[in-house]
């Protein structure tokens, strides 16, 4: 426009050109910012969304503590831990794995050339390895401290993860009821049967980081997890432990093949011990055979033998049928239809009472008062005493044992069941028939839950359940002890060893041939037992020692001395004191 | 401005007054406010600082609590994991094995049956014993098989013959036993001889 161009304008050259080249590249500027935008907001926005939250937001897992396994006096018998797996960077641990291996063998106690090789080894076939695990379940006090302690000396490339620990802190003591856990999930025992109870229900939270903290006004949510409940068991810990170790020496001192035993708690159906042997460590469960990890005392059936003559008697005394002085001829052996049926005892004819046909535990004078049962009225007996049905005190897998049905026995069959044969039970099923008569004749279901729990199958079991249920009257659930008391007698009984000193001890022994489980048929070996009660006219305790198949001795030689240390420590260890009463004296024979 | 108001109303009648008044009406001259902007202005400018100053104030507090947050659920953390890792501790050392492996180690056993004290009386129910067959807590070791732990080989040599009696018999008395004493004995027989 201005004919005479400025110095400065010169310069500057003409305003309009430059506002429309200014124009011009603020409108290309403008159209790139729009072609980028349509390009994140049109086309892909989420993915974008997701990069920008990824960068800071962090959702992490709230695990719910799983609950503890206690014993009646709130002891742990599982209890879980946090803990945490040291992780190894190979590639960063490479150049001082010698060192590293040492120091780590030292600290966590694990193998050392195990470790050094995978502390050393960051390439195989030409792939790099990132990522070795070293230890698994280290209680995160000590893995944390091994940290510290390499990262002070210098060496790089661990880390660690949460890897939650359970512990058995009495390692092999109830191991069989409690069970044990795999790596994820539980694999046996009250930890799998009540797992829901235990496992409780995991939590989340997701918030956003920035420099390892949180951004206090960032997105941050929480589901706080649920934890496990605590299960308890009416198991008493040190008990159990004593009852395991005698119930181990004498398995062994006997060159037995296995063996449990059983303390219930006469009033209230409490299962105080229920020990195995042979057992496992609940801390190592691969350790041991597969057979070993269940309960035998529940999960195997076998042939109760002579103990069944208890129920046998005291059903016949119920009915008035006989008395302990009813007088009884016993033959050397008695002929029934085509079977021969023999005492354990060579004998001439004897007389004996009922009571001397207890204590002396005689086959035949059993089955001749056996005789007087009407049909079906020992099978009705024995159901009431709960035999062939399971006890469902929460225990997986437990047998229902197998007592034929009552319209199928012969008279053979009431003669073999009438002395314990022809008949299997499971061990806490017997210790809870022979509990009845402890018990007066009121037959208390057993439990091992304290108060009550739901099981995974929706089974409701523990104390607050227990039924009492009249079998026999009081005066048979009487007569029957006095009876069994002539058992220990050391002149006229057969489990003199059973005795307790001081105090008034019933009990029965058993030696009952066993079922082989190749052949279907008595093989031979036999299952030896003593069950009994302690103090005789005012019991506190049922206990029930069966071993299966000892290289020598039966129930009274083999069994009878392990019922009489546990009864003696169990009398102690609550304070039993003796009655005072003299004990029974009724006659044996006539 | 007021005055030609007063003169006019003195002379006209009072029933025209207020329409004279409304025709008097004069605009009001605009006026002026002469405050200074200086007050409002510093009272904006202090509102803004205030609440810059207010907000940082209040973002770096937020951030020092999440920083203590951070901080402390750590050492939550931690302690929780000590605590456990002590329960635990003290779950291992309550171990009734470990305890009776305490105990025997002192020589301590269990009683053959209750004895009980009367604390009014001070009787004494029972009599307390030692049990004659002590507990055996740990496992028996396993008994290897035969083919692992094969009898001993004893061969009988006969003695060779010597020239004197008195060794003839010492090793003949030692050669049920085994090699050493058999060895031995021969030595002392030896000894015997020369002594003789």
């Amino acid at each position: 426009m201005p004919a005479t161009p400025s110095p400065r304008g010169t310069r500057r050259g003409s305003p309009q050109l430059r506002l429309r080249v200014g124009f011009v590249v603020i409108a290309m500027l403008l159209s790139v910012f729009g072609a980028r935008l349509v390009q994140l907001q049109g086309l892909d926005p989420n993915s974008y969304a997701q990069m920008a939250a990824a960068e800071g937001l962090r959702t992490i897992d709230l695990p719910a503590a799983r609950g503890d396994i206690l014993d009646r006096n709130g002891e742990p018998l599982a209890d879980s831990v946090d803990g945490l797996m040291i992780i190894a960077d190979p590639r960063l641990t490479a150049p001082h794995a010698a060192d590293l291996a040492a120091f780590l063998y030292k600290k966590l106690d694990i193998d050392y050339a195990d470790t050094l090789a995978k502390l050393r080894e960051h390439e195989v076939d030409g792939t790099e390895i990132r990522f070795e695990y070293i230890a698994r379940r280290v209680p995160s006090t000590i893995a944390t401290e091994v940290l510290a302690e390499a990262d002070k000396r210098g060496y790089k490339g661990l880390t660690t993860e949460r890897d939650p620990l359970r512990d058995y802190p009495a390692g092999d003591v109830g191991s069989n009821l409690v069970g044990f856990m795999g790596t994820d999930e539980p694999l046996a025992g009250f930890e799998r049967t009540f797992n829901k109870q235990l496992s409780g229900t995991d939590g989340s939270a997701r918030y956003e980081v920035g420099g390892g903290n949180r951004i206090p006004l960032g997105e941050s949510t929480q589901t706080a997890p649920v934890d496990g409940q605590d299960l308890k068991t009416t198991i008493d810990l040190d008990l159990q432990w004593y009852t395991q170790r005698v119930l181990r020496q004498t398995v062994e001192d006997a060159g037995a093949e296995s063996g449990f035993a059983i303390v219930m708690d006469t009033r209230s159906g409490g299962l105080l011990a229920v020990a195995d042997d042979p057992t496992y460590d609940a801390n190592d469960p691969t350790d041991s055979p597969k057979a070993d990890l269940g309960s035998r005392a529940l999960q195997d059936v076998y042939e109760p033998g002579s103990v069944e003559k208890v129920l046998t008697v005291s059903s016949l005394i119920d009915l008035g049928l006989v008395s302990p002085r009813t007088k009884i001829v016993v033959p050397p052996q008695l002929n029934r239809e085509d079977r021969t049926i023999h005492d354990w005892f060579p004998h001439g004819t004897i007389p004996l009472t009922l009571a001397g046909v207890i204590a002396k535990s005689s086959n035949i004078g059993t089955v001749l008062a056996a005789d007087k049962f009407k049909q079906g009225q020992l099978d009705a007996y024995l159901r009431q005493f709960g035999l062939g049905q399971r006890t469902d005190i929460g225990v997986r897998g437990e047998t229902p044992g197998l007592l034929p049905p009552g319209n199928t026995w012969t008279h053979q069959t009431q003669d073999r069941i009438a002395f314990g044969q022809s008949l299997s039970v499971n061990g806490v099923q017997m210790a809870a028939a022979v509990n009845t008569i402890a018990n007066g004749g009121v037959r208390i279901s057993p439990n091992v839950i304290e108060g009550s729990a739901t099981t995974d199958d929706g089974k409701v079991v523990g104390t607050d359940h227990t039924t009492r249920k009249r079998v026999v009257s009081a005066k048979a659930a009487r007569e029957t002890m006095l009876m069994m008391e002539r058992v220990i007698d050391p002149d006229v009984g057969v489990a003199p060893g059973a005795a307790v000193p001081g105090y008034r001890v019933a009990g029965k022994t058993g030696t009952a041939q066993r079922v082989g489980a190749e052949c279907g048929c008595y093989d031979g070996t036999d299952t030896v037992s003593f069950a009994g009660f302690a103090p005789a006219d005012n019991p506190r305790f049922t206990i029930y020692v069966v071993v299966q198949n000892p290289a020598t001795g039966g129930g009274g030689s083999v069994a009878g001395p392990a019922f009489a240390k546990i009864m003696s420590y169990a009398l102690r260890r609550y304070a039993v004191p003796p009655t005072g009463t003299q004990p029974s004296r009724l006659p044996v024979d006539w | 401005m007021s005055t030609p108001a007063f003169q006019v109303r003195s002379r006209i009648p009072r029933f025209a007054e207020d329409a004279i008044e409304r025709a008097r009406l004069t605009v009001v001259p605009n006026r002026r406010t002469t405050t200074s902007r200086a007050p409002f202005l510093a009272l904006v400018s202090m509102v803004l600082l205030g609440g810059v100053v207010g907000l940082l104030l209040f973002n770096t507090s937020m951030q020092q609590a999440s920083f203590a947050t951070t901080a402390l659920e750590q050492q939550s953390t931690r302690l929780a994991a000590r605590e456990q890792g002590l329960a635990m501790d003290l779950d291992r050392l309550r171990d009734p094995q470990r305890i009776a492996a305490a105990a025997q180690r002192l020589g301590m056993v269990q009683a053959c049956s209750p004895a009980f004290l009367q604390l009014g009386t001070g009787k004494v129910t029972g009599a307390p014993c030692a049990d004659s067959t002590p507990l055996r807590i740990y496992e028996r070791a396993p008994v290897k098989p035969a083919s692992l732990n094969p009898k001993p080989i004893i061969k009988h040599v006969p003695a060779p013959p010597s020239t004197t009696n008195s060794t003839a018999n010492g090793t003949t008395a030692n050669s049920s036993g085994d090699t050493a004493t058999a060895n031995a004995g021969r030595a002392a027989g030896d000894g015997k001889k020369k002594n003789q």
